[in-house]
Protein backbone atom coordinates (compact mmCIF):
# COMPACT_ATOMS: atom_id res chain seq x y z
CA UNK A 1 0.00 0.00 0.00
CA UNK A 2 3.01 2.37 0.61
CA UNK A 3 4.76 1.82 -2.24
CA UNK A 4 1.18 2.36 -4.03
CA UNK A 5 0.72 5.53 -2.73
CA UNK A 6 4.29 6.42 -3.76
CA UNK A 7 4.26 5.67 -7.57
CA UNK A 8 0.99 7.26 -7.47
CA UNK A 9 2.32 10.34 -5.66
CA UNK A 10 4.96 10.66 -8.77
CA UNK A 11 3.06 9.97 -11.31
CA UNK A 12 0.63 13.01 -9.86
CA UNK A 13 4.24 15.06 -9.73
CA UNK A 14 4.74 13.94 -13.34
CA UNK A 15 1.86 14.70 -15.06
CA UNK A 16 2.02 18.49 -13.07
CA UNK A 17 5.11 18.69 -14.00
CA UNK A 18 4.56 17.86 -17.77
CA UNK A 19 1.95 20.80 -18.06
CA UNK A 20 4.92 23.47 -17.40
CA UNK A 21 6.57 21.69 -20.04
CA UNK A 22 6.45 24.38 -23.17
CA UNK A 23 4.42 26.54 -21.36
CA UNK A 24 7.21 29.10 -20.67
CA UNK A 25 6.24 32.30 -22.62
CA UNK A 26 9.13 33.00 -25.31
CA UNK A 27 10.21 36.71 -25.22
CA UNK A 28 10.16 38.15 -28.91
CA UNK A 29 12.97 41.05 -29.43
CA UNK A 30 11.99 43.42 -32.39
CA UNK A 31 14.61 45.28 -33.96
CA UNK A 32 12.96 48.05 -35.91
CA UNK A 33 15.44 50.01 -38.32
CA UNK A 34 15.00 53.82 -37.72
CA UNK A 35 16.19 55.94 -40.55
CA UNK A 36 18.14 58.60 -39.85
CA UNK A 37 16.56 62.07 -40.24
CA UNK A 38 16.95 64.02 -43.36
CA UNK A 39 18.98 66.78 -43.68
CA UNK A 40 16.95 68.54 -46.11
CA UNK A 41 18.96 71.45 -46.99
CA UNK A 42 17.52 73.95 -49.18
CA UNK A 43 19.95 73.98 -52.25
CA UNK A 44 22.38 77.48 -52.10
CA UNK A 45 20.49 80.56 -53.36
CA UNK A 46 21.64 81.60 -56.99
CA UNK A 47 23.76 84.23 -57.39
CA UNK A 48 22.84 87.61 -58.66
CA UNK A 49 25.93 89.58 -60.19
CA UNK A 50 25.94 93.10 -60.94
CA UNK A 51 26.93 94.48 -64.18
CA UNK A 52 29.81 95.78 -64.50
CA UNK A 53 31.59 97.98 -68.01
CA UNK A 54 34.76 96.93 -69.69
CA UNK A 55 36.46 99.83 -71.23
CA UNK A 56 39.09 99.40 -74.22
CA UNK A 57 41.81 101.85 -74.31
CA UNK A 58 44.76 101.87 -76.26
CA UNK A 59 47.27 104.94 -76.96
CA UNK A 60 45.02 106.99 -79.23
CA UNK A 61 41.58 106.91 -77.49
CA UNK A 62 43.00 107.56 -73.85
CA UNK A 63 43.01 111.11 -73.77
CA UNK A 64 39.39 110.77 -74.78
CA UNK A 65 38.79 107.74 -72.44
CA UNK A 66 39.80 109.82 -69.35
CA UNK A 67 38.32 112.97 -70.50
CA UNK A 68 34.75 111.34 -70.66
CA UNK A 69 35.24 109.42 -67.32
CA UNK A 70 35.89 113.01 -65.78
CA UNK A 71 32.87 114.42 -67.46
CA UNK A 72 30.80 111.45 -65.88
CA UNK A 73 32.46 112.59 -62.55
CA UNK A 74 34.36 109.40 -62.03
CA UNK A 75 37.90 109.40 -61.27
CA UNK A 76 39.64 109.43 -63.90
CA UNK A 77 41.47 105.73 -63.09
CA UNK A 78 41.43 102.42 -64.61
CA UNK A 79 42.83 99.23 -63.71
CA UNK A 80 44.33 97.81 -66.72
CA UNK A 81 44.89 94.30 -68.22
CA UNK A 82 46.47 93.44 -71.58
CA UNK A 83 44.59 91.57 -74.42
CA UNK A 84 46.64 88.51 -73.04
CA UNK A 85 45.71 88.67 -69.31
CA UNK A 86 41.97 89.54 -70.76
CA UNK A 87 41.48 85.90 -72.18
CA UNK A 88 43.11 84.19 -69.33
CA UNK A 89 40.48 86.06 -67.06
CA UNK A 90 38.04 84.98 -69.26
CA UNK A 91 39.38 81.53 -69.01
CA UNK A 92 39.93 81.68 -65.03
CA UNK A 93 35.94 82.89 -64.92
CA UNK A 94 34.84 80.04 -67.24
CA UNK A 95 37.10 77.59 -64.80
CA UNK A 96 35.03 78.97 -61.80
CA UNK A 97 32.12 78.27 -62.83
CA UNK A 98 31.97 74.90 -64.15
CA UNK A 99 33.86 74.57 -61.21
CA UNK A 100 30.09 75.62 -59.11
CA UNK A 101 28.22 74.01 -61.62
CA UNK A 102 30.40 70.83 -61.23
CA UNK A 103 29.49 71.30 -57.30
CA UNK A 104 25.89 72.57 -57.70
CA UNK A 105 25.36 68.87 -59.83
CA UNK A 106 27.25 66.69 -57.24
CA UNK A 107 25.40 68.36 -54.39
CA UNK A 108 22.45 67.61 -56.00
CA UNK A 109 22.79 63.59 -57.41
CA UNK A 110 23.92 63.18 -53.83
CA UNK A 111 20.53 64.36 -52.17
CA UNK A 112 18.56 63.06 -55.04
CA UNK A 113 20.81 59.58 -54.28
CA UNK A 114 20.34 60.06 -50.56
CA UNK A 115 17.40 61.86 -50.04
CA UNK A 116 15.25 60.71 -52.53
CA UNK A 117 11.47 62.03 -52.53
CA UNK A 118 8.57 59.79 -51.17
CA UNK A 119 6.96 57.84 -53.82
CA UNK A 120 3.49 59.12 -53.87
CA UNK B 1 -0.85 -0.87 -9.83
CA UNK B 2 -2.22 -1.20 -13.25
CA UNK B 3 -3.86 1.75 -12.72
CA UNK B 4 -1.14 3.97 -11.82
CA UNK B 5 0.93 2.60 -14.63
CA UNK B 6 -2.10 3.21 -17.60
CA UNK B 7 -1.99 6.69 -15.77
CA UNK B 8 1.92 7.79 -16.00
CA UNK B 9 1.64 6.13 -19.34
CA UNK B 10 -1.06 8.58 -20.32
CA UNK B 11 0.35 11.11 -18.58
CA UNK B 12 3.68 10.55 -20.60
CA UNK B 13 1.78 10.24 -23.65
CA UNK B 14 0.34 13.74 -23.00
CA UNK B 15 3.81 14.81 -22.59
CA UNK B 16 5.19 13.91 -25.43
CA UNK B 17 2.16 15.23 -27.55
CA UNK B 18 2.92 18.76 -26.08
CA UNK B 19 6.62 18.15 -26.61
CA UNK B 20 5.57 17.94 -30.25
CA UNK B 21 3.20 20.40 -30.62
CA UNK B 22 6.00 23.33 -29.02
CA UNK B 23 8.57 21.41 -31.26
CA UNK B 24 5.67 22.12 -34.60
CA UNK B 25 5.28 25.77 -33.59
CA UNK B 26 8.81 26.28 -33.10
CA UNK B 27 9.19 24.83 -36.96
CA UNK B 28 6.25 27.09 -38.19
CA UNK B 29 7.94 30.18 -36.33
CA UNK B 30 10.85 28.88 -38.32
CA UNK B 31 10.30 28.33 -41.14
CA UNK B 32 8.24 31.95 -41.34
CA UNK B 33 11.30 33.73 -40.38
CA UNK B 34 13.34 31.98 -43.47
CA UNK B 35 10.28 32.72 -45.56
CA UNK B 36 10.25 36.99 -44.26
CA UNK B 37 14.17 36.55 -44.57
CA UNK B 38 14.15 35.15 -47.91
CA UNK B 39 11.45 38.29 -48.73
CA UNK B 40 14.15 40.79 -47.46
CA UNK B 41 16.89 39.43 -48.89
CA UNK B 42 15.21 39.65 -52.38
CA UNK B 43 14.27 43.30 -51.42
CA UNK B 44 17.98 44.43 -50.38
CA UNK B 45 18.54 42.66 -53.77
CA UNK B 46 15.95 44.81 -55.48
CA UNK B 47 17.28 48.12 -53.44
CA UNK B 48 20.95 47.22 -54.88
CA UNK B 49 19.89 46.66 -58.29
CA UNK B 50 18.32 50.62 -58.57
CA UNK B 51 21.00 51.81 -56.52
CA UNK B 52 23.93 50.74 -58.97
CA UNK B 53 21.58 51.77 -61.66
CA UNK B 54 21.24 54.89 -60.45
CA UNK B 55 25.08 54.92 -59.39
CA UNK B 56 25.41 54.23 -63.30
CA UNK B 57 22.98 57.23 -64.21
CA UNK B 58 24.75 59.37 -62.07
CA UNK B 59 27.80 58.53 -63.63
CA UNK B 60 26.64 58.98 -66.87
CA UNK B 61 25.49 62.60 -65.97
CA UNK B 62 28.92 63.97 -64.53
CA UNK B 63 31.13 62.35 -67.34
CA UNK B 64 28.29 64.19 -69.76
CA UNK B 65 28.76 67.07 -67.85
CA UNK B 66 32.65 67.25 -67.53
CA UNK B 67 32.80 66.78 -71.33
CA UNK B 68 31.03 69.80 -71.86
CA UNK B 69 33.13 71.71 -69.67
CA UNK B 70 35.81 70.91 -71.65
CA UNK B 71 34.24 72.13 -75.14
CA UNK B 72 33.20 75.18 -73.59
CA UNK B 73 36.60 76.11 -73.15
CA UNK B 74 37.76 74.83 -76.51
CA UNK B 75 35.01 77.20 -77.57
CA UNK B 76 36.30 80.27 -75.49
CA UNK B 77 39.89 80.02 -76.87
CA UNK B 78 38.42 79.45 -80.24
CA UNK B 79 36.76 82.64 -80.12
CA UNK B 80 39.96 84.21 -79.05
CA UNK B 81 42.47 82.87 -81.80
CA UNK B 82 39.73 82.09 -84.42
CA UNK B 83 41.90 81.71 -87.93
CA UNK B 84 44.73 83.25 -86.08
CA UNK B 85 42.58 86.39 -84.77
CA UNK B 86 44.78 88.66 -82.14
CA UNK B 87 41.91 90.49 -79.92
CA UNK B 88 44.66 92.58 -79.15
CA UNK B 89 44.74 94.10 -82.15
CA UNK B 90 41.92 94.01 -83.20
CA UNK B 91 40.58 96.38 -80.55
CA UNK B 92 42.92 98.85 -81.51
CA UNK B 93 41.50 98.78 -85.12
CA UNK B 94 37.82 98.29 -83.74
CA UNK B 95 37.82 100.02 -80.29
CA UNK B 96 34.43 100.42 -79.91
CA UNK B 97 33.01 97.29 -81.61
CA UNK B 98 35.12 95.20 -79.35
CA UNK B 99 34.00 96.92 -75.84
CA UNK B 100 30.27 96.39 -76.83
CA UNK B 101 31.08 92.59 -77.54
CA UNK B 102 33.16 92.66 -74.52
CA UNK B 103 30.84 94.05 -72.22
CA UNK B 104 28.13 91.60 -74.21
CA UNK B 105 30.07 88.29 -73.67
CA UNK B 106 31.28 89.96 -69.42
CA UNK B 107 26.94 90.09 -69.40
CA UNK B 108 26.71 86.67 -70.42
CA UNK B 109 29.20 85.07 -68.36
CA UNK B 110 27.84 86.39 -64.85
CA UNK B 111 24.72 85.22 -66.55
CA UNK B 112 26.16 81.47 -66.73
CA UNK B 113 27.35 81.80 -63.73
CA UNK B 114 24.19 82.53 -62.29
CA UNK B 115 22.88 79.80 -63.97
CA UNK B 116 25.83 77.59 -62.85
CA UNK B 117 24.87 78.79 -58.78
CA UNK B 118 21.53 77.61 -59.48
CA UNK B 119 19.29 80.53 -60.81
CA UNK B 120 15.85 79.61 -62.99
CA UNK B 121 16.36 79.43 -66.87
CA UNK B 122 14.21 82.55 -68.36
CA UNK B 123 11.41 81.61 -70.88
CA UNK B 124 13.66 83.37 -73.51
CA UNK B 125 16.75 81.30 -72.51
CA UNK B 126 14.26 77.98 -72.31
CA UNK B 127 13.11 78.34 -75.73
CA UNK B 128 16.30 79.84 -77.76
CA UNK B 129 17.03 77.36 -80.34
CA UNK B 130 18.95 79.29 -82.62
CA UNK B 131 22.57 80.35 -82.83
CA UNK B 132 21.29 84.10 -82.67
CA UNK B 133 19.61 83.28 -79.43
CA UNK B 134 21.44 81.87 -77.31
CA UNK B 135 24.74 82.23 -74.73
CA UNK B 136 27.13 81.69 -76.51
CA UNK B 137 29.49 81.50 -73.53
CA UNK B 138 27.54 78.41 -72.07
CA UNK B 139 25.37 77.27 -74.04
CA UNK B 140 24.73 73.87 -72.46
CA UNK B 141 24.19 75.21 -69.32
CA UNK B 142 21.80 77.94 -70.42
CA UNK B 143 20.02 77.02 -73.31
CA UNK B 144 19.55 73.12 -73.01
CA UNK B 145 17.22 72.95 -76.43
CA UNK B 146 19.76 74.64 -78.40
CA UNK B 147 21.14 71.76 -80.41
CA UNK B 148 24.41 72.86 -82.13
CA UNK B 149 25.11 71.87 -85.50
CA UNK B 150 28.17 70.00 -86.50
Amino acid sequence: MYNINKIFALAIIILLTGCSIGGEKKIKIFSVEEPRQKLDYPMPTALQLEELKWIIITSENAQEVFAKLEEAGIDPVLFGLTDKDYQVLARNFAQIRQKLQETNNLLEEYKKYYEPKEKE
Amino acid sequence: MIVVLLMAGIGGAGIYVMKLRSDNAILKANQHKLETAITEQNKVLEQQKEDFTAILESNKKLNVLINTFKKDLQDLDKRFTKKNRDIGKLAIDRTDAIERIINKGGVNAARCIELASGAEHTPEELKATLKSEINPECPALANPNYVQYQ
